[in-house]
């Protein structure tokens, strides 16, 4: 029984780390994002309230994905092993 | 103290915060968009009026600065005028004392070519008259007789016309 | 503009100092609020918004928590906010309050005009409510106070309230038209398209949820790790240098200045600015002009 809920513990905290792999890819994409706007900017210096402007909306939209993995991560470490464990509990006792 | 889980999802939590946006959204529009919105076409109104009353002050400026202008000319071409007709007006006068001056000198002239002709005449006459004597007198004292001057005076005038006409 | 706030009366100072005041007391009350209903045990824990009752409702109970009670306080500031920023307000004679005010204004109709277009011009209001309801949501953390943006359920009803508006000007060419707009390329993809147009609200919501979340649960961490490192390296001194978390000093200022501040203030606008987006793509202002038209010909 304590391993059962040893396992579930250590997978979930496993799993949400795992979930954050996922920062990698808002990661590149905002450094691209940012690194053109930066090229834009130092070609039309003029245009710099624009590009600013649109390159912090194309990043929050960027970011969605990590975010994404983040409220994963965060079910995971915060909601998932209380259910988990409760499944279990339960179980075993349909089961005696 | 109980809390709510870190993800958890209740319809009526939900329900109140779209109310509340709601409400905030009826809030602003009736608090601060209406009377914004209010004093800026408040304002807009004063600004037309005043540009408005800039631009009659303008057009009346330009209206009466125009008037002046052309009474300016007017007077201009008065005055050209009466200096015109003053300047005529003096040629006039002027030729008219310059003919009559001129008029004047010739009549002088003319009496004093008549005088100096009639002089001339009278010396003309007289030099006859005394050639005649004198040569009455030569001729009496050269023949030592009495020459009847009445018989000769003829004679000698012809004679003596003869000579004018060679003199000529 | 000296003279003229001179010759102010003191009635008129009395009720700016009032409205001031109403905007503030609410903040006193929320910190207030807090520090009762805190419990005594402090260390690594991040949980949601505290109960403070429970009313039962059919379907499913509602629990008032920390977040309903702070979204009140930012309304009951904000809207005396406005108060205080119209009052005595002229045509002819600007304060700078008023300056604010008509900035504001001018500003958020100035940016729907630019990102919506026509059709939309009763939206300025709404942006702002928007923005300023999130931002100052956001900014709740700099007193201390829970961010109801960082409940899911509260930027969920937001997202929700969008996603109605988004489907009402979808649907203002006919029902019809509206169910057409799912097979749009291919029939086929009706299915996908339905999925996409649920996911307008989940993504808006989880984003903004996710970015607040993220930066409290980040402050937290930096902080009790702060505090357990400084146990560690300062723990051996003797008296009160040991007690005291001294590392705590500095960094968890900068990483506040950059999620709460920052992040917040930019949440806001990209929740403002991905509503108007939203609402203005979907609108099928083509057929709804053609439609006008033919309406003005009958």
């Amino acid at each position: 029984m304590e391993l059962a809920i040893g396992i579930i513990l250590g997978c979930c905290a496993l799993g949400a780390g795992m979930a954050m792999i996922a920062g990698i890819g808002p990661g590149i994409g905002e450094g691209n994002a940012v690194a053109s706007a930066c090229e834009a900017i130092g070609r039309q210096p003029e245009s710099q309230g624009n590009v600013t402007t649109t390159m912090l909306m194309g990043c929050a939209i960027a970011e969605t994905t990590g975010l994404y993995a983040l409220v994963i991560a965060i079910l995971l470490i915060f909601l998932a092993p209380g259910r988990f464990v409760n499944i279990l509990v339960e179980t075993m006792n349909n089961i005696k | 103290m109980q809390s709510t889980e870190v993800i958890s999802v209740n319809l009526w939590q939900m329900l109140i915060s779209l109310l509340n946006l709601l409400i905030l959204f009826l809030i602003l529009k009736k608090f601060m968009y209406k009377p914004v919105k209010k004093t800026l076409a408040e304002r807009q109104k004063l600004i037309d009026e005043r540009f408005e009353n800039a631009q009659k002050a303008q057009s009346d400026a330009d209206s009466a600065k125009s008037e002046y202008e052309s009474k300016l000319a007017n007077a201009d071409s008065e005055a050209a005028d009466i200096i015109k007709a003053a300047r005529a007006k003096a040629e006039r006068k002027s030729e008219k004392i310059v003919s009559s001056a001129k008029s004047k000198a010739d009549d002088i002239l003319r009496q004093a070519q008549t005088d100096a002709e009639l002089e001339k005449k009278k010396a003309e006459a007289d030099i006859k008259n005394e050639i005649t004597e004198v040569s009455s007198l030569l001729t009496e004292k050269l023949l030592g007789r009495e020459i009847n001057a009445a018989d000769h005076r003829d004679f000698i005038n012809s004679f003596i016309e003869k000579i004018g006409e060679e003199n000529d | 503009m000296k003279s003229e706030t001179k010759s102010r009366s003191k009635a008129f100072k009395a009720v700016d100092f009032l409205l001031l005041a109403c905007a503030v007391i609410p903040y006193i009350f929320g910190i207030a609020l807090y520090v009762l209903i805190k419990p005594p045990s402090s260390g690594i824990e991040i949980t949601g918004a505290k109960i403070l009752f429970t009313i039962d409702m059919p379907l499913q109970s509602l629990p008032i928590t920390e977040s309903q009670v702070n979204s009140w306080i930012v309304i009951v500031t904000i809207f005396f906010l406005c108060l205080y920023l119209t009052h005595g307000i002229s045509a002819a004679q600007p304060t700078a309050r008023q300056h604010l005010a008509e900035w504001i204004v001018e500003k958020t109709e100035n940016l729907v005009k630019n990102n919506m277009g026509e059709f939309f011009d009763g939206f300025a209001p709404f942006v702002a409510a928007i923005m300023g309801l999130s931002a100052f949501s956001s900014l709740l953390t700099l007193v201390g106070l829970f961010p109801p943006t960082s409940d899911l359920n509260v930027v969920g009803g937001w997202a929700v309230l969008v996603f109605i508006l988004i489907t009402h000007y979808k649907m203002k060419c006919g029902l019809l038209h509206y169910i057409k707009s799912f097979g749009d390329p291919v029939p086929l993809l009706a299915p996908l398209n339905v999925i996409s147009e649920i996911a307008t609200p989940v993504s808006m919501a989880f984003r903004h949820y996710g970015n607040v979340l993220s930066g409290s649960v980040i402050s937290v961490l930096v902080a009790v790790g702060l505090q357990g490192l400084s146990k560690i390296v300062l723990g051996k001194l003797p008296g009160f240098i040991g007690e005291f978390p001294l590392l705590q000093i500095g960094l968890p200022a900068v990483l506040s200045v950059y999620f709460d501040i920052f992040s917040g203030c930019l949440q806001a606008f990209i929740f403002a600015m991905l509503t108007m987006l939203y609402i203005s793509t979907g609108f099928p202002s083509e057929d709804y002009r053609a439609k006008l038209m033919k309406k003005e010909k009958n």
